[in-house]
């Protein structure tokens, strides 16, 4: 009886310690947020010049860009949809992971989720924007 | 011997927190070491993204290693288990489509043994749950080759490992057509791809070998699962089939059902198998109380779930199945500190004849983590 009560105290006491851990650890991720978001805000030129490069690597014209960030958004926002649709079946949605690794684990999704090519392709596209 | 007992349990628990906190530890110093070298993590994350939006496709994939682990306590019909678990997984891709797919897993079933005055003793059971070579074909087909899970239903390959997973006991059913340690050794087929824009088709076929070597066990057999996703409603239905070949050639087969609708954060699914050994199904609703009305800040992380199951006898006693008839329900509470991070909770009701009735709590953690080995970075 005393082994039980110490086997789920302990349980119970490294929950609350997780969650302190948790909560200090998001605390800390929503603080460098705050401040990269208030880094980036001076320079709002890159996002733009990454659609436009964009663009201009699909040999388009300064006319079509407009057009070239709809097919971004767009293709982004199918890809957030994709992600739902697909990762959600199983999982709950996990965070973003860097790039590199992001490319590994929907290879593996793939094979083991039997996610369809195209859905790859654009949850990739989303998960590494 | 009951102080070594508990000397071992708060080492499993220092070490369990120490694994949960190393990731974050090395993510703290890589900022700090950023910070120190006058880039920021945005610096780097706006270099990755320029590349990413060049094409996401030329981004080269990095070996990953990940791993779920968990410490689960349960009381099941009175008697106390502690179960640590750790499913290390490490994923190494070759080129553009090859991928060579590892995990093993490693617990520990931890109860006081009869006459031992209350000593806890368990042994270490080692599984290979899957090692394998995948070749991606094309847009229609993988080739993989090797140790697998055998894709029968959608529990043993899907919903297995225990970050996933919302109730932490196995399904009655589990073992049907899974065989002696839940996976295959030969070849198998499978992929997915659109028939329309509205209706996604998945499948695999395998074939396995016999297999008596501990922990690499499986049976000679061959087997199909394919499955009809609909993304509109997020409906998912399907079917399984294995032809023993090997004792008595029996047959088997199973349906499954996954059901998302998309304005709710529910979760609806379940199977259904039958076999020589006997039949029955499980059906599992889970909620994630994102949408309260009231306290949503804290209810948000919350996750309550329900599960019914039924098993019923076949012709052939198999012994990892229940040796009479079972029914089952379980009702469990779930708190997601992260996406990666849970406190897991449940209470379950064993309905059986011959003393069988009992009462299953559980109480545990479980985590997620993944590390890049390689060239990089945790965003």
């Amino acid at each position: 009886m005393i082994t039980r009560r110490i086997n789920i105290l302990g349980v119970l006491a490294l929950g609350g310690g997780l969650a302190l851990f948790a909560g200090l650890a998001q605390g800390q991720q929503d603080q460098q947020g705050t401040k990269l978001v208030a880094d980036s805000k001076p320079a709002p030129a890159p996002a733009a010049a990454k659609t436009t490069s964009s663009a201009s690597n699909s040999n388009a014209t300064a006319a079509p860009a407009a057009p070239a960030v709809e097919t971004e958004e767009a293709q982004l926002a199918e890809g957030e949809k994709r992600f739902h649709d697909n990762c959600g079946r199983c999982h709950q949605a996990p965070h973003k992971l860097a790039p590199r690794m992001m490319a590994t684990a929907i290879r593996h999704m793939r094979v083991r989720a039997t996610i369809t090519d195209e859905d790859m392709r654009l949850i990739l596209r989303y998960m590494t924007q | 011997m009951r102080l070594f007992s508990r000397i071992s349990s708060v080492r499993l628990l220092a070490a369990f927190l120490a694994l949960w906190i190393a990731p974050t530890i090395r993510a703290q110093d890589q900022v700090t070491s950023q910070v120190q070298q006058g880039t920021t993590p945005q610096d780097q994350v706006t270099a990755q993204d320029a590349t990413s939006l060049q094409d996401s496709e030329t981004i080269s994939p990095v070996p990953i290693f990940s791993a779920g682990l968990a410490y689960n306590s349960f009381v099941q019909g009175g008697t106390d288990h502690v179960h640590p678990l750790v499913s290390p997984v490490i994923l190494v891709p070759l080129g553009q489509n090859w991928l060579i797919e590892n995990r093993e897993t490693f617990e520990i079933d931890l109860a006081p043994q009869p006459g031992s005055n209350g000593n806890y003793k368990g042994y270490l059971q080692k599984e290979v749950d899957y090692l394998q070579l995948d070749y991606i074909a094309n847009r229609y087909m993988t080739v993989t080759v090797g140790r697998f899970v055998t894709p029968f239903g959608i529990f043993n390959e899907r919903l297995y490992p225990v970050w996933i997973r919302d109730l932490q006991t196995d399904p009655l059913i589990l073992p049907i057509s899974t065989g002696p340690s839940g996976a295959g050794t030969g070849a198998m087929v499978r992929g997915g791809f659109n028939a329309t824009n509205k209706v996604e088709i998945n499948y695999a076929t395998y074939f396995s070998t016999l297999s008596t070597y501990t922990p690499l066990d499986s049976d000679r057999a061959f087997g199909t699962r394919a499955g009809i996703f609909l993304p509109g409603p997020r409906l998912e239905v399907g079917g399984s089939y294995q032809h023993l070949l090997q004792d008595d050639h029996s047959n088997a087969f199973g349906f499954h059902f996954a059901w998302q609708p998309p304005p709710i954060p529910l979760d609806i699914r379940a199977e259904y198998a039958r076999s020589h050994s006997g039949s029955g199904y499980w059906i599992e609703s889970a909620y994630r109380l994102s949408q309260a009305p009231i306290w949503q800040n804290e209810l948000r992380h919350v996750q309550v779930v329900a599960r019914m199951q039924q098993f019923y006898l076949g012709q052939v006693v198999d012994g990892s199945l229940p040796g009479v008839n079972t029914n089952m329900f379980e009702f469990g509470m779930n708190y997601y500190f992260r996406d990666d991070i849970r406190l897991v909770s449940s209470y379950g009701r064993q309905f059986a004849p011959e003393g069988g009735n009992m009462n299953v709590w559980n109480i545990g953690l479980t985590y997620r983590l993944a590390l890049p080995v390689g060239h990089g970075e945790v965003r």
